[in-house]
């Protein structure tokens, strides 16, 4: 994936104008385990809906396998989210209607799976994830950990090209977030996902094997 | 996928699901009784009419109505009812011999009608019998009997047994008078008849007014009242020297006084059908909007729209059908109960008379009302999903998910 020139405003040629971004070039390689990081509003969420075409630039271009993101129409960005981007959100945004095993099951019934080959990548991630005893659960009935790597698990589930996680260890404890980052370490080398956090947690940043810095919407450090 | 989705959503939210369906059930049923109740109010008042006076169609001779004059009768009766009798359209008839006049009691004397019939032939035509209210349905030994109209015994403060004296030019204009004591008061509903009329024998007024083979009115009811019309010019041709006149056109005060109380039930039944809308239309809109994040996420996750249109879409639907059901089942009962036990305005019925309802109002009870209840969930909930839908295609899900919007 590649960034040329992304700029970011919010409230434009409005006494409330927010430059959030400013002039971003950045290239991902595939398989990277990258941290946008830097201090609340400094522009990392922001880039990282960029990426998954959650939000919009305002202007300069982003191109994934070579192809013109950027451009891509609401309905065509929804089919690229659906096929190539699995999403984890710092408030792990579960389908409350859902049993856990519907939710890991979700895209990829969308994406017309089959029945027995859903089955069989639910009871797979479940066990790498260890919670195959909550599958029948509503997320209502689960604690905040369990949820996390539920919504890790529908996420990687229908193995997307890319994983975006935004603050993903925000509301976990030391012991679960420990536990998540060694899962998604071991999802990124076996199935060779590239994943790209924004998070300030240290924990995160030691993991990482690339650690992009940004400040007031600019990056100031690229390691 | 969606319909596994809507289905799951109505499911495992039970009490939001119930919730709608009841508010929509109690709206419609509300609806349905109102539309029942005002249905009611408006056929109970034709059929009065008709059964205590005009039937479906009534005779009269061209002048009669004009200048109410025995000159101007129908005559000789023989005639007419041979005529009538080859007729199968109708189903009975009944021949009236009215003259007005004067009525007296010792204290005090007013203008009314007096009006020969047959109780037989009135009991079969409309009923007249259950009309009622004091005394009993008889001209009494020797015909000596009247029958009168409530409002009229009240303003002359007539009870059963009391006296009254009829004064009236008879058909050679000699003024005569005749006795009458009150046998029954009836209250027809028909604000003519009540304010005015005092029902005697046909053979008694007859001799009163030195007529024979007389009458004023002949008022038919017809078998298939879809055929009225036709039945009607089928009459003018029979009678062509003959008035013959069908309810409406012999009441056209009740006509008018119907159209303005259709144009106030029309009012009043499109504000009960707005607030009933718009309960629908509320309580749809608010249950989508509350789950804006739940579609939101769904949609950032890579859902197509078209599937999560299509789920609220199910859903609404789904919900509206389930409390039409509920309220269609609801409004039956209310409606066959209004129709069966009556609902009772007493507190209202000094206003009520004035316009000649009843005070105990029975409701109609049609197959079409439900079917418009149908049309009228089915429009509040497809406006209800139009606007959560057009915020859904244009909102950007993360601003939703992150709490930037509603």
């Amino acid at each position: 994936m590649k960034l040329n020139h992304v700029y970011k405003t919010f409230y434009p040629d409005s006494p409330k104008e927010v430059k959030a971004l400013t002039d971003i070039n950045l290239t991902f390689e595939k398989g990277e385990f990258t941290t946008l990081s830097g201090e609340s509003g400094s522009g990392k969420t922001t880039l990282l809906n960029i990426i998954g075409g959650l939000d919009s630039a305002t202007s300069g271009q982003i191109f994934l396998d070579d192809e013109e993101i950027s451009a891509y129409s609401e309905e065509k960005m929804a089919k690229l989210r659906l096929h190539d981007i699995g999403f984890i959100f710092q408030a792990y945004n579960l389908i409350h209607v859902l049993t856990v095993r519907e939710n890991i099951g979700f895209i990829m019934k969308l994406l017309k799976f089959d029945d027995k080959e859903i089955e069989a990548r639910i009871l797979e991630l479940a066990s790498i994830l260890k919670i195959e005893n909550i599958l029948d659960k509503l997320p209502g009935e689960i604690s905040g950990g369990q949820q996390q790597r539920v919504a890790v698990a529908r996420a990687v589930a229908s193995r997307p090209k890319l994983i975006l996680a935004d603050e993903p260890t925000a509301n976990l404890d030391s012991k679960n977030s420990e536990r998540l980052m060694a899962m998604l370490r071991t999802l990124n080398e076996k199935e060779q996902v590239t994943v790209i956090f924004a998070s300030h947690d240290k924990y995160v940043l030691e993991q990482s094997k690339r650690i992009i810095v940004l400040d007031d919407g600019v990056v100031i450090e690229d390691r | 996928m969606y319909r596994h989705l809507a289905w799951l959503s109505l499911w495992r939210r039970k009490t939001r699901s119930l919730m709608v369906i009841m508010m929509i059930a109690l709206s419609l049923s509300g609806l349905l009784g109102l539309q029942g109740l005002y249905d009611g109010m408006i056929t109970h008042l034709i059929n009065t009419t008709i059964r205590s006076d005009s039937g479906e169609i009534s005779l009269y001779t061209k002048e009669y109505r004009l200048h109410k004059s025995l000159d101007y009768r129908l005559s000789p009766l023989s005639k007419f009812e041979k005529e009538l009798s080859r007729i199968q359209e109708l189903s009975s008839y009944s021949v009236r011999l009215q003259q007005e006049g004067l009525i007296a009691t010792a204290h005090k004397s007013l203008g009314a009608t007096i009006k020969g019939i047959s109780l037989e032939n009135e009991q079969n035509f409309g009923q007249l019998d259950a009309f009622i209210t004091e005394g009993e349905y008889s001209f009494g030994k020797g015909n000596k009997g009247a029958l009168i109209g409530s409002a009229l015994a009240k303003k002359l403060h007539l009870t059963i047994g009391s006296r009254v004296i009829f004064t009236a030019q008879d058909v050679n204009a000699e003024i005569n008078a005749i006795s009458f004591r009150i046998s029954g008061i009836l209250k027809t509903g028909n604000p003519a008849l009540d304010e005015h009329s005092v029902f005697v024998s046909m053979e008694k007024i007859s001799a009163f007014l030195n007529l024979k083979e007389s009458a004023t009115q002949i008022a038919l009811r017809i078998k298939d009242t879809e055929r009225i019309s036709e039945v009607q010019k089928e009459l003018q041709i029979l009678f062509p020297h003959t008035d013959v006149l069908r309810w409406d056109e012999l009441y056209p005060l009740l006509i008018q006084m119907q159209e303005w109380m259709n144009i106030f039930n029309l009012a009043s039944y499109a504000i009960v059908f707005i607030v009933a809308a718009l309960g629908i239309f509320g309580v749809m809109l608010v249950s989508v909007l509350e789950r804006m994040r739940e579609f939101s996420i769904m949609l950032a996750i890579g859902t197509p729209y078209k599937t999560v249109r299509d789920q609220i879409l199910l859903e609404a639907s789904l919900l509206g059908v389930a409390g039409f059901i509920a309220g269609a089942f609801l409004g039956w009962i209310l409606l066959f109960y209004m129709s069966t036990a009556g609902v009772d305005m007493r507190s209202f019925e000094a206003g009520l008379e004035l316009y000649g309802y009843s005070a105990v109002m029975y409701a109609n009870m049609h197959l079409y009302y439900f079917f418009q209840a149908f049309l009228a969930v089915f429009f509040a909930t497809l406006l209800s999903i139009i606007w959560p839908l057009r915020i859904l295609k244009k909102m950007k899900p993360i601003q939703v998910i992150q709490g930037k919007m509603l």
